[in-house]
């Protein structure tokens, strides 16, 4: 805006303009490029909101990975085109063969970012915050240092993990109980460990479809955590929770749970399901057959007719 | 990366929705077609009479333990609901796949039993079709992954309400919704596939049986056997033919 504003100046002393006239356009200037800083400011405050409330469970700026990569300075890295394709539907693009798009998908375990219902001018102001927030847009937010993002959306966030942080008891119980079914969720979604195992001495072993959650916590962190509970990246987990997801409620107590058996994982000594089933299912076959003999040991050593053909001998 | 990931499509596409609906279209026209043109041949043709001994080693452990199997599946994927609720108590859920486990093992069991005594005796290969093996490696090669998905993706029974049971509702209602299933692990694929391959092959194969199962001997009267105990008397010429029924066993 400055340079813009020296050559209408420039211009107009050229001309020869009176003071007046010269005034007039200064003001006017002032006023147009005032409203144009608003504008941009509110394209800044409006991305940095959708950031955060989508963005932010999986990505930071200048704040480290977490689920997904730091996008600080991304857009040195990926043009704004690539990016807005990339935030409408990651998996078009992957599924598209993009080279940079498939190597970001297994560098991050192949983690599925959901396609967000974001418009283009949503999505552009997304990603005017995100080169904002690196310190590379016109308004710099801080020095590039990890407080980059704003700091004031961020609040709720850092009130959250706080709370996360100070965990009571009798939450941590809570989600023991959810993850492991005693305690149903609200919406009908099956517990955790029908696909999750946790190696904790409180639950039962978990199930071995997807990954173990025992140090998730570490993994993500709270926010990655929270995301994923309150919607899902992954399709399998997608399909399980289809109109049954979580409550708010619930996703703080599975948390805390988590951040405890991550915390606590080194003292506990969990049963090894695996073998115990294998030895189980040995053992009952053995059971099972003894059974079938018995019930029919007639057939197992008689023609199913033996009993007439007996009856009729005796006849003779 | 482009020709690949393509391809995956494409091969999911195939898999999960094309070859479920021919599998259907097949089982079920070919069946009709096969019992209208050849009701007697639609047995299993049973090789009781040329071997029993080993057969009752293969047969009783794989009928009854395939009959609580398909039940189990069925099970989860008609009543989904009341299944994750009766997974909802962790004794519950183990009971179950540990039942499950058990009598998964029991048809494997009967089944090697059956190829072993089909391919080692010499009267039952005269009667032996090459749809009998195929049929029979098919299904081996899907109750080994069975088994194996219940101990390499245990507590199968929930997240098989939770995820496959929908993606079956939407094979049924015409709307297939295969991204779940399609981010399922290779083995459970697998099994999968088998199965709709069984269900595609299964109008040309002895497993017709299983639709015209005598269920009706459960509930049916009694049958009569009637004979004379003196059967010398009977055969006696000079006996006069009694008007009057015989002393019955």
């Amino acid at each position: 805006m400055k340079k813009q504003n020296f050559q209408l100046i420039g211009r107009n002393n050229n001309k020869g303009l009176n003071f007046c006239a010269l005034f007039f356009i200064v003001v006017s200037v002032l006023i147009i490029g005032n409203s144009v800083c608003y504008a941009a400011e509110a394209d800044q405050h409006e991305g940095a909101q959708y950031f955060n409330q989508v963005c932010s469970a999986c990505h930071t700026i200048n704040g480290g990975r977490l689920v997904g990569p730091d996008l600080v300075n991304v857009q040195e890295r990926r043009s704004d085109e690539w990016l807005g394709q990339f935030i409408k539907s990651s998996q078009t693009l992957i599924q598209s063969g993009d080279p940079q798009a498939v190597a970001v998908f297994e560098e991050f375990n192949s983690m599925v970012m959901p396609d967000a219902p974001f418009t283009d001018e949503q999505i552009t102001a997304i990603i005017g915050y995100i080169e904002v927030a690196s310190g590379g847009g016109e308004e710099t937010v801080g020095d590039g240092s990890e407080d980059a993002v704003d700091p004031e959306v961020l609040s709720e966030e850092a009130a959250l993990i706080e709370t996360g942080a100070a965990s009571i008891e009798k939450d941590i119980i809570l989600g023991q109980n959810l993850f492991q079914g005693k305690i149903r969720l609200q919406n009908g979604g099956p517990s955790c460990i029908s696909c999750h195992h946790v190696k904790n001495d409180a639950v039962i072993g978990g199930g071995i479809l997807a990954r173990e959650l025992t140090t998730v916590f570490s993994r993500m962190g709270e926010p990655g955590v929270r995301a994923i509970l309150g919607s899902s990246p992954f399709p399998v987990m997608q399909q399980a929770y289809l109109n049954k997801s979580l409550t708010d409620e619930e996703i703080f107590a599975i948390v805390s749970f988590l951040e405890q058996a991550d915390r606590d994982h080194m003292f506990q000594q969990p049963r090894d399901y695996g073998v115990k089933l294998a030895g189980t299912g040995v053992v009952g076959l053995m059971v099972l057959l003894g059974v079938y003999s018995v019930l029919w040991r007639n057939r197992k050593t008689k023609p199913v007719n033996k009993s007439i053909f007996d009856r009729q001998g005796k006849s003779q | 990366m482009e020709p690949v990931s393509a391809f995956v499509n494409l091969y999911n596409n195939f898999f999960f929705i094309a070859l479920p609906y021919i599998a259907v279209i097949v089982f079920l026209v070919g069946t009709i077609y096969r019992y209208r043109s050849t009701s007697f041949g639609f047995s299993s043709l049973s090789s009781q009479f040329l071997e029993g001994k080993k057969l009752f080693w293969g047969s009783i452990p794989f009928h009854i333990g395939i009959l609580v199997v398909f039940l189990g599946h069925l099970t989860a994927f008609l009543l989904p609901k009341e299944t994750l609720l009766w997974n909802s108590e962790p004794i519950r859920l183990i009971a179950l796949e540990v039942t499950g486990f058990i009598f998964g093992l029991s048809v494997l069991f009967g089944l090697v039993s059956l190829f072993i005594r089909r391919i080692s005796n010499a009267r039952l290969r005269v009667v032996t079709s090459k749809m009998d093996i195929i049929v029979e490696l098919l299904l081996i090669a899907v109750v080994i992954l069975g088994c194996w998905i219940a101990l390499g993706y245990r507590w199968g029974s929930s997240w098989f309400a939770a995820d496959l049971s929908p993606y079956l509702w939407s094979i049924v209602k015409l709307s297939p919704q295969i991204d779940a299933v399609s981010a399922m692990p290779v083995v459970i694929k697998l099994h999968i596939i088998l199965a709709f391959i069984i269900m595609l092959l299964f109008p040309f194969t002895r497993l017709v049986h299983f639709l015209v199962a005598p269920l009706h001997y459960i509930v049916r009267p009694y049958q009569k056997v009637v004979w004379n105990w003196d059967r010398k008397a009977i055969r006696d010429p000079n006996t006069p033919w009694s008007p009057t029924p015989p002393k019955n066993n």
